[in-house]
């Protein structure tokens, strides 16, 4: 049974897989298969199925494609757009997929397109990929050649055009509709929702908006069904996943594991464990968004509503560890900084509420921390809430520093007591 | 109605409203920033955050934005609940994080929405220790201030500019706590509506760059209702005014809008806004002034014009006596001439003093038929005159040879809003609130159809579907086709060039499937064959969809459509007055012309106007500014501008709106119906008319007056209370309840109060004294409530926010008998009137915001930013007379060589150029358009020497 649709094709050579050797591997039949199904067919199979959306919220790709108006009253274009935007701290599992094995991503987004009647589909790049751009852009060339894209696509009379868009960067286009308003030359903030996407999005028309590696788990379970699927994952969730690890263990890096694989076995086994000296002190389990877990819920596996009942999120299923001679304040600061740095600037809580989250943790963290500054960033983690921002931005990066001020409240009170960063020391007396 | 609680108290709403607008309306305090009353929501300031419970069971409830949450039936909310004010409280507290505290020297400072927000949400104790950010300053030309360090990032300024506006030189610049708002370049802001900027924003950033100039507080400004003078829309305005003390006049200091529901709502154009300068400019007239006795050696002036010096107010007032008892013992012929700029009242003054065949409309005699067209038009039952919010409504329009950027502002900014009837339309469809601004904005579809035919279009270039550039008689004939097709959509067109015919079949098919279509036309093309192409238009669609069809008319003037009241059909125009000049000069009796706010030189070419001095004797001025028309007058008298006077104007669709005095004024300025009043005082024999005139002392008098004469004029006296009422035994006050320095402005000379001047007018002191609450009168126009102390207030009084005014709405339209029109001839292929040399070129008149009105080109910021005269040349026309663009031309007409810069485009009609009417230097060209002239390369400039 094939355990590892995602990288079947990942060799150890950093080249793209060429179209020969993607066909050559059986690629391209899901999408053969999907041009002889009808498209509800393939939406309620992609539902069944149960792939959940990859670019951390998790939500039905089959149930999110089925809104998109059908019939003869629905507009007649539509758009299918990737988002390629990857840009969550400690994330690099599209790169991998961009950059080793373009086809399938293509493959999948042509499924798509062609289960919702989408005649173009962008794919909504971080400027910073420039490699996998240029992978991508030559493999659309291939299977054009090919006439797998383009119009009447092996004689099916279906056209989908697929166009590489690089982002001028901002980690708010990572956000479906922010991106929309990119991609048509606007400012990227967040759209107002309703009209959601996929009744109203590119340019007012119908449009579904999916992550990469959401995208490239479509063809093998178009092609080979609902019940291999759901076998893939070992817990409640179905099919494999990219997980990644990066912080101090001996082997950062991303892999494909089945769904509901345990988190120690991901950091011990494929991760190979703490860099030598170093003990885990806590992880954010799927990306710098996401709740702090403690080493207790290293036992869990990685299923999006196991984590989620840990008070935690699976996210990008990218797991950053912390160790013990790290300030945990240090990486809450660092965090901060990323997200108040690329708030769009559109509501008042995230705009404002970070940088001043920023300036006291950077006091805390010099040394210059007040008793009172810890209750202050216990209500400024209440006021970029969820349901108190206009996107999720804003609660994304209250998640780290919440969950760091009940888990490391003792290195705050530290370092506010001591006016100074207790880890600065550790490092230096190791220097000395 | 959807029946709500709020806080345990129950309420009936209306269902269409979000939460916040609800519960403004019902009169509680709900903090806000991002929201506008005409904007709607876009839920980013969070700062009108409440909670809304499930059902009686749910004691926790949901932090909501209320801007952003619907009413729903049954709905439970609260703005009191501890969580929703303590978010409240984050939100002020987060964004005075950056704003610096510069309130002592910031101009917004006492009228900040901020300050009232901070307040209202109880930040009291600063927090936070940083460093604010902090941002460079642009220049943004004359008329608006910029300091970004005080912008709380509402996003009202972008939205308002770009999405209400059309403008796209003002934008959101970077991300995060250092967005920007600004300009790409430094520069002056292009759009007309800038102005609203100052007003939109609710703090410091974009502040009113003329009013920097001589600033005061709000409490410190003294108001009343004004109707702005500077086109016929009759936007409503609040002007301010104060005493500067150490002796100096009391002046203007700013304009703000007025909110009236049916006209201006809540923005002014920038022609309104800043044009008030023009009452404090140095063309200003203070004094009275006399020609007479001079004995000029030598001057650098035109030969023609006068030296005046300054003579007493009782020698002039004196002398005119003389000869008006000269006119009554037959010695003497007085004419009176008015002017659509001025008031009924002033206007009526002058009538009743040399008796209505003597009187003239000041009007030459093209604009006055245009105009008694625009009336009879307006008098058919099958035409709607609409209102803003009519003309907002309109899902199909069609604009007939009117540059309405330019001729009637903020009917364009209105004509804006309806382009985007069939996106609102989309929106119902997928049952999303309309006050959900950025998610209607964001759903596609096209505007609704808009079609403009004729010579220029300016602004609205993006939301027209179709724009065919054609000269007026082409226009004309173009709105006759389609009547007929209308009507008949069987029978071929007349005339019409093939290029056409397309066009034409698809407006017919919108015009037929429209549910509300607007037709908008206009004097200012001045084809009267425009107008009468409009009407048949409007009146064959009310016909075939049977129900009035709405057709809006634009005048010229403030008061064109008041003063053509005035007149029988076809009487007065300057023509007959020249007329009888020339039959009169048999008889012995000398001549004198009294003139009344008019600048004839605008009216009549130079050639008439010296046939009208040389038959007569003498030149008396009524006026406010030093025109061409007074420096040939032989005595001036200054009168009071719109904001120091008391009268009535009728605005373009009929609408009589009377305005009053916000100031006392300075110099020797009255009213000039007080002028003849004065001397008809004088005068021993005082019979027929002259006793009437000697009674009058209050200008409601004359309304009166005006009203008892004029059948159609009958509203006049029932439009505003007299002097006498009284509320509470108390006048309305002019000052605010805070007037500061009341002792101590003329400290200087002495410390006693000088008692208040008495406003014989109105019933308003010119002092704090008095009633302070807008609810109990629409006199009070000092927008201001507890806890409200920015413009935002104005919600506080209307019957809910966006309604009317509480106990408006003001103005009354005029009463006209209701006929039908005649069946014009309307040639389509009629061609203008030839030309007396092949060569020559025919002018059409092109208007400019900034230039073509005659007031407000005095204004100091707007003077600033009129163009040097241009004409617009079609490339062949240039091509063929060896004109390149931008390179000066002159024009050669009957009256004289005009030079101007050459304008080179594809869309003027070959054969034709467009000529900038009203424009300084090319004032005297105005009589002349529509005309012919030759243009060609303008000679290279003598050098003389020494």
């Amino acid at each position: 049974m094939l355990t590892n649709p995602l990288t079947k094709n990942v060799i150890d050579q950093n080249i793209a897989t060429d179209i020969e050797r993607y066909l050559g591997n059986g690629g391209y039949q899901g999408w053969r298969k999907a041009l002889t199904m009808r498209p509800e067919e393939i939406i309620n199979q992609v539902k069944e199925g149960g792939l959940r959306g990859r670019g951390g919220a998790g939500f039905n790709t089959g149930l999110k494609w089925s809104f998109v108006p059908r019939g003869e009253n629905a507009p007649r274009q539509k758009f299918i757009v990737c988002n390629a935007d990857e840009m969550e701290p400690g994330t690099f599992k599209d790169r991998l997929l961009m950059e080793r094995d373009p086809h399938l991503l293509l493959e999948g987004m042509a499924i798509a397109a062609y289960a919702i009647g989408a005649s173009i589909g962008y794919i909504f790049i971080r400027g910073e990929y420039h490699l996998a751009a240029e992978r991508l852009e030559n493999a659309v060339e291939e299977a054009k050649a090919q006439g797998l894209l383009g119009s009447n696509i092996l004689d099916s009379k279906f056209t989908l055009e697929i166009f590489i868009h690089r982002s001028a960067g901002n980690y708010i286009c990572g956000e479906e509709t922010a991106l929309l308003n990119a991609l048509e030359g606007r400012r990227a903030i967040p759209r107002a929702k309703p009209p959601f996407p996929q009744v109203s999005g590119l340019w007012g028309k119908p449009t579904v908006v999916n992550n990469v590696e959401t995208f490239c788990n479509v063809p093998h379970l178009v092609e080979l069904g609902v019940d291999w699927y759901r076998e893939l994952g070992r817990g409640q969730d179905a099919g494999s996943k990219l997980f990644g690890v990066s912080g101090k263990v001996k082997k950062p890096g991303t892999w494909e594991l089945p769904m509901g694989t345990p988190i120690r076995e991901i950091i011990e086994t494929y991760a190979g464990g703490m860099q030598d000296g170093l003990e885990l002190t806590g992880f954010l389990p799927g990306g710098g968004s996401t709740d702090f877990l403690g080493p207790e819920h290293l036992d869990l596996p990685m299923d999006y509503d196991v984590i989620g009942k840990a008070g935690s999120r699976m996210g990008t299923g990218t797991i950053i560890v912390l160790d013990n001679e790290t300030c945990p304040i240090g990486l809450v600061l660092n965090l901060s900084q990323f997200f108040a740095r690329e708030s769009c600037g559109w509501c008042t809580p995230c705009r404002d509420g970070l940088p001043w989250i920023v300036k006291i943790l950077q006091r805390i963290e010099e040394g210059a921390g007040l008793p009172e500054d810890l209750d202050l960033l216990r209500e400024q983690c209440q006021h970029i809430g969820p349901g108190k921002t206009f996107c999720a931005l804003a609660p994304g990066a209250a998640e780290p520093l919440q969950s760091a001020l009940k888990l490391y409240e003792q290195d705050f009170i530290e370092h506010i007591e001591k006016r100074c960063c207790p880890y600065a020391e550790l490092q230096s007396g190791k220097q000395s | 109605m959807p029946t709500i609680t709020i806080d345990g108290e129950k309420y009936q709403v209306d269902g269409e409203q979000n939460l916040l607008s609800t519960c403004l309306s019902l009169g509680l305090n709900v903090p806000y920033f991002c929201w506008h009353p005409e904007m709607g929501s876009v839920g980013a300031c969070r700062q009108c955050a409440m909670i809304e419970y499930k059902d009686n069971e749910d004691h926790y409830g949901r932090l909501v934005m209320s801007c952003m949450t619907p009413v729903r039936e049954g709905g439970i909310y609260s703005l009191e609940n501890e969580v929703a004010e303590e978010f409240r409280g984050g939100i002020i507290e987060d964004l005075m994080t950056n704003h610096p505290h510069d309130c002592p020297v910031c101009e917004e400072g006492g009228e900040c929405h901020l300050q009232d927000m901070t307040e209202m949400s109880g930040h009291t104790m600063r927090r936070y220790r940083g460093k604010k950010r902090t941002h460079r300053n642009q220049h943004l030309g004359p008329f608006i201030n910029h300091e970004m360090n005080r912008c709380i990032t509402c996003y009202r300024c972008v939205r308002f500019y770009n999405d209400y506006a059309g403008g796209n030189d003002l934008q959101a610049l970077g991300r995060n706590h250092q967005v920007y708002f600004g300009r790409q370049k430094e520069g002056r802001l292009e759009n007309s509506f800038s102005g609203n900027l100052v007003e939109v924003c609710p703090t410091g950033v974009f502040t009113d760059k003329t009013f920097s100039a001589h600033f005061v507080r709000k409490w410190d400004l003294q108001s009343a209702p004004s109707i702005c003078e500077h086109c016929a829309v009759g936007c409503n305005t609040a002007p301010g005014a104060r005493e500067p003390g150490n002796g100096h006049e009391p002046t203007l200091r700013r304009v703000t809008n007025l909110y009236h529901h049916d006209i201006n709502s809540y923005f002014l154009c920038d022609r309104g806004r800043f044009g008030y300068e023009y009452i404090n400019s140095p063309t200003r007239i203070m004094k009275v002034l006399s020609a007479r006795h001079e004995e000029v050696i030598s001057s650098t002036a035109d030969s023609d014009d006068r030296l005046h010096r300054e003579v007493s107010p009782k020698d002039a007032v004196l002398h005119l006596a003389e000869q008006i008892t000269a006119r009554q013992r037959g010695e003497k012929k007085l004419i009176g001439i008015g002017s659509p700029r001025a008031s009924l009242e002033n206007n009526f003054a002058l009538r009743k003093l040399v008796g209505p065949a003597n009187f003239y409309s000041g009007l030459n005699r093209r604009d006055q038929e245009l105009l008694e067209l625009v009336n009879t038009i307006q008098c058919d039952e099958r035409i709607q005159s609409p209102t803003t919010p009519d003309i907002e409504n309109a899902d199909a329009i069609v604009i007939l040879g009117e540059d309405i950027y330019n001729t009637a502002p903020r009917i364009s900014l209105a004509v804006r809003q309806a382009a985007r009837n069939r996106q609102k339309q989309q929106a119902q469809s997928l049952k999303i609130p309309l006050w959900q601004d950025s998610s209607v904005r964001q759903l596609e579809g096209d505007s609704s159809p808009i079609i403009f035919v004729g010579t220029e279009l300016s602004a609205l270039n993006d939301i027209v579907s179709t724009a065919l550039f054609e000269p007026p008689e082409k226009v004309a004939g173009f709105a006759r086709n389609l009547a007929l097709a209308i009507s008949d959509p069987e029978r071929p067109p007349t005339g019409l060039e093939p290029k056409l015919q397309e066009p034409l079949e698809s407006i017919v098919e919108i015009l037929r499937n429209a549910r509300n279509p607007l037709i908008i036309s206009g004097t200012s093309s001045k084809n009267a064959d425009t107008l009468r192409g409009a009407a048949l238009l409007a009146t064959t669609l009310s016909e075939f969809r049977k129900v009035p069809t709405m057709l809006y008319l634009t005048c010229d003037e403030v008061n064109s459509l008041g003063i053509i009241q005035l007149f029988d059909s076809e009487k007065g125009h300057l023509e007959q007055l020249l007329e009888a000049l020339e039959e009169n000069q048999s008889s012995n009796t000398s001549t004198s012309l009294i003139i009344l706010e008019n600048d004839l030189y605008r009216r009549l070419d130079k050639k008439s106007l010296e046939q009208l001095y040389t038959h007569t004797e003498e030149v008396f001025l009524l006026d406010t500014l030093l025109s061409p028309t007074a420096k040939r007058a032989d005595w001036i008298f200054p009168t009071s501008a719109t904001a120091e006077s008391q009268g009535t104007f009728v605005n373009n669709y009929g609408l009589a709106q009377r305005f009053y005095a916000v100031y006392e004024g300075g110099g020797f300025i009255q009213e000039g119906w007080r002028w003849l009043v004065d001397a008809v005082n004088f005068c021993t024999d005082k019979y027929e008319n002259l006793a009437d005139i000697s009674e009058w002392e209050h200008s409601t008098d004359l309304s009166d007056a005006v009203a008892r004469e004029f059948r159609t004029l009958k509203v006049l006296d029932s439009l505003g209370p007299d002097e006498n009422f009284r509320i509470d035994g108390l006048k309305i006050a002019r000052q605010t309840a805070r007037y500061s320095g009341r002792t101590a402005i003329h400290a200087e000379t002495h410390v006693s109060e000088d008692p208040p001047i008495q406003d014989p007018d109105a019933p308003m002191s010119f002092s704090m004294e008095g009633i302070h609450n807008p609810n109990k009168t629409l006199l009070q126009a000092n927008i201001w409530s507890p806890g409200w102390n920015s413009n935002q207030s104005i919600f506080k009084f209307q019957e809910e926010v966006g309604g009317e005014r509480k106990g408006g709405p003001s103005g009354i339209r005029i009463e006209r008998p209701k006929h039908s029109i005649p069946e014009w001839e309307i040639s389509s292929t009629a061609s203008p009137e030839l030309p007396g040399n092949p060569d020559q070129l025919q002018m059409l008149p092109v208007y400019r915001l900034f230039g073509s009105e005659e007031l407000s080109n005095q204004a100091m910021g707007i003077s600033e930013v009129i163009e040097a005269p241009f004409v617009l040349v079609n490339q062949a026309d240039a091509a063929a007379s060896d004109i390149r663009q931008g390179e000066m031309v002159e024009l050669e007409t009957g009256c004289g060589v005009y030079r101007a810069e050459a304008r080179i485009n594809s869309t003027t009609t070959p054969g034709t150029i467009g000529v900038p009417f009203g424009l300084p230097d090319f004032e005297t060209l105005s009589p002349l358009l529509p005309g012919f002239a030759l243009l060609r390369p303008a000679a290279a400039p003598l050098i003389t020497e020494g």
